[in-house]
């Protein structure tokens, strides 16, 4: 009865909010405001969203990255997130994990890009310990030297978020609305994106992953299940999330900036 | 002697930064001191030891050395001070400025947010490491700012800590009770020295301050922690990306060598990069199969001679014939008939994929560490095309140069250890494979034959480590047994001819 509490001694507690189907915008609303209004560590994992959504960094252009008149025939959401990293369109078949921290929250963690980079590969090399030949290949994860995964963090004054969406299934044709980008990592090797991704759930079941991933997390942190409802307090009428749809005049403006 | 030690130790740091931005063995540097100190103060000489493998053509920098210990000083010259884009950590060059959170003219507090950036996937924020007056803000967001360029001018204070007694800056160890975090310490330093400080785990108020009114300057600090063993000679802790991987690993090899014949006999801490840091991960994984052992000698008498012929009869100059292709094509015939020794094992479905393909891997031993190419589908190769490709491969893993495509896929390893020695290893498996065979070196050995007569043979031993999840010692020693008769016997691979 003691050990399972008594292992937990001594570890930084982490807050943990489960979603099934949430959706993205809600998501990154909810992890900024954690992110920049919060002082303590927290797991976000959205086992899916809603509809396709198309999701950019916070430099993105869409000109660049979009197919924008077929995203427009289409009416495809198109949000601008807060984080930095590269374009997604995420669905059901998406499945997301955040780590909002403390500086401090994980011991002789340096508080930049690459240190939580590879902080984070380390956990999920544990969820993915002998399958498929898992690593960190620059900034994404892999499969050998097939991406299922991408990364994005955004990092203050006082805290780090690191978050990532898995491509545990994907449809092929939500896939046409993504420009290949000027810069792509140098693994990819100038691949089309289908032979460039894989699918998680070629090598994992999906409860499977979101058990080990907690049982990863938990190696580090103790970790304690919040509801929603629980944030809902008064810093959020104070807080602003800067993560916004893109209206259909901007995406309109950035085709016809193209073609000039 | 320690000066220009120091002053080298600078230069390589900024070299480095010059060059290899991604590459800096501490934090980038965070005063833009080095580009003023060095176009006006600092020539100095810059020379790798012995063994290095370039010459780096740095500006400013002649074959001279002087020293000057007006560095930080000049940081204060003027009351103006260059903040450079810094707080990015290893890895980044350059960044996209996105947003000010200040403006010229504003006042701004230690630490406060001054702006936020972009590198590749991250957000930053950059925060100020003084306290004092926006000046001049030097880029608009769009901006592409270099890691180290000056971001803004700010004007500061002369002093940004409180005076202290000059008892503290006696050089005698203080009881180290305050956490890197307390900056109201007692000695004069800017920001940047105490960051210094903190980064090499030193205690400030430990160091001796040559400044004026005992202030601490950056080369103080140097002293220090070279004194301290802290800091070796940068080369020897250098961390290099993946792609200088070969460069610096010669170098760090030859320097501890010479570190020692010089009677240096301190420790040096390594950091583990590239092949070996990958090392580690995967053989910490293997480390929990259970692994059993199968031990077995094999008669190369037949296969010496086989290579022999190949040699005599060779037509293609510069191809050179040993025995690994021929043990190698063996393999993929006895694993023709137990494929289940060709396979991997998923954990989680508790299956076993039986692999159609022969991906044999070769561990080699490079300059970086140990890396395992593979052969892919040997067994539709021709022993002329495995020695092709196997040679393809050792010379692309001598040279770093070895793809992605090249060290996945595998399904089985064969580890050559006897090419370096030893009679035979207990070979632990390279997952996800099911087996691994390490190979001892060919000795002549006395053996008894049927009449009572003993001869000498060509003997070599072999040792297959086995995940005993999937595999038993009866399906082992029966393949090994197949691929031993192909061995004694090569003419048996005539048999399977097509």
């Amino acid at each position: 009865m003691l050990i399972p509490q008594t292992k937990n001694i001594g570890l930084p507690l982490m807050n943990l909010m489960r979603f099934k189907g949430l959706p993205i915008l809600q998501q990154l609303h909810i992890e900024e405001q954690l992110l920049r209004t919060s002082s303590e560590n927290w797991c976000i994992v959205n086992d899916g969203t809603n509809d396709p959504t198309i999701v950019m960094g916070v430099s993105g252009k869409p000109a660049e990255l979009l197919e924008i008149e077929s995203v427009l025939d289409d009416q495809v959401p198109v949000i601008r997130r807060f984080t930095g990293g590269g374009t997604v369109i995420v669905d059901h078949g998406t499945v997301f994990v955040t780590f909002i921290c403390n500086k401090e929250a994980v011991p002789n963690l340096q508080p930049y890009p690459r240190p939580i980079m590879s902080w984070s590969s380390s956990l999920y090399s544990k969820v993915f310990q002998g399958i498929g030949d898992f690593h960190l290949r620059e900034n994404d994860y892999v499969f050998g030297n097939h991406k299922f995964g991408g990364n994005a963090q955004s990092i203050t004054k006082n805290r780090w978020i690191h978050h990532t969406s898995f491509l545990w299934d994907f449809n092929v044709q939500n896939m046409s609305y993504l420009k290949h980008p000027k810069r792509a990592p140098a693994y990819r090797s100038a691949r089309s994106h289908l032979d460039f991704i894989c699918r998680m759930k070629d090598y994992m079941p999906r409860s499977t992953f979101m058990d080990k991933t907690m049982d990863a997390t938990e190696t580090q942190f103790s970790l304690r299940p919040i509801q929603l409802e629980a944030i809902r307090t008064c810093t959020e009428a104070e807080f602003c999330p800067s993560s916004r749809f893109l209206t259909n005049e901007e995406l309109e403006a950035a085709a016809v900036a193209l073609q000039k | 002697m320690l000066c220009r030690r120091i002053l080298l130790i600078k230069v390589w740091n900024n070299g480095r930064r010059w060059l290899l931005p991604s590459s800096s063995l501490s934090p980038v540097p965070t005063t833009a001191d080095y580009k003023r100190h060095f176009s006006t103060h600092i020539m100095a000489a810059f020379s790798l030891p012995q063994n290095n493998q370039f010459t780096l053509k740095i500006p400013y920098m002649e074959n001279r050395c002087k020293f000057s210990s007006n560095a930080v000083a000049d940081l204060h010259t003027n009351g103006i001070v260059d903040v450079p884009l810094a707080q990015t950590g290893e890895g980044i060059a350059e960044c996209e400025l996105l947003k000010w959170f200040i403006q010229e003219g504003d006042e701004v507090e230690e630490f406060q947010p001054l702006c936020e950036v972009q590198s590749d996937k991250a957000t930053i924020e950059i925060t100020s490491r003084y306290k004092g007056r926006v000046a001049q803000v030097l880029h608009v967001p769009g901006n592409i700012v270099k890691v180290g360029e000056t971001l803004l001018k700010m004007a500061v204070e002369d002093t940004q800590v409180p005076l202290v007694t000059l008892s503290n800056l006696e050089n005698e160890k203080q009881p180290d009770t305050k956490s890197n975090k307390d900056f109201t310490g007692g000695v004069l330093s800017t920001p940047a020295v105490r960051n210094l400080a903190k980064e090499h785990g030193i205690n400030i108020n430990d160091v001796q301050g040559s400044g004026k009114d005992g202030r601490v300057l950056k080369e103080d600090v140097l002293k220090y922690a070279t004194q301290e063993g802290i800091i070796k000679d940068p080369l020897v802790t250098a961390t290099a990306t993946a792609d200088l991987g070969q460069l610096f690993h010669r170098e760090k090899s030859s320097l501890l060598e010479s570190a020692q014949v010089s009677g240096h006999y301190e420790d040096t801490i390594v950091p583990l990069r590239g092949f070996q840091r990958t090392m580690v991960k995967t053989m910490s994984m293997a480390a929990k199969v259970p692994h059993f052992h199968y031990v077995e000698e094999i008669d190369c008498d037949a296969l010496a001679e086989l290579k022999a012929s190949f040699q005599t009869n060779n037509l293609e100059p510069g191809l050179k014939f040993t025995f690994l292709p021929v043990l190698i094509k063996s393999l993929s015939m006895a694993l023709s008939k137990y494929p289940m020794v060709n396979s991997c094992f998923n954990e989680e479905s508790v299956e076993v994929i039986l692999r159609g393909s022969h991906n044999i891997g070769i561990a080699m031993a490079t300059p970086n560490g140990l890396v395992v190419p593979n052969i892919k589908n040997v067994q539709s190769l021709s022993i002329l095309e495995i020695t092709k490709e196997l040679s393809r491969l050792q010379q692309l893993s001598l040279d770093n140069k070895l793809s992605p495509a090249d060290i996945s896929g595998g399904t089985i390893t064969l580890s050559n250890i006897g090419a370096i020695g030893g009679k035979f290893g207990a070979p632990i498996v390279n997952l996800p494979e099911v087996a691994i065979i390490a190979m001892g070196r060919i000795q002549k050995l006395p053996r008894v034959a049927d009449d009572g007569d003993v001869y000498s043979a060509s003997i070599m031993t072999v040792n297959i480590g086995a995940d005993h999840r999937v595999l038993d010692g009866a399906i082992v020693a029966r393949f090994c047994n197949e691929w031993k008769r192909f061995i004694e016997k090569p003419e048996l691979l005539m048999l399977h001819m097509k």
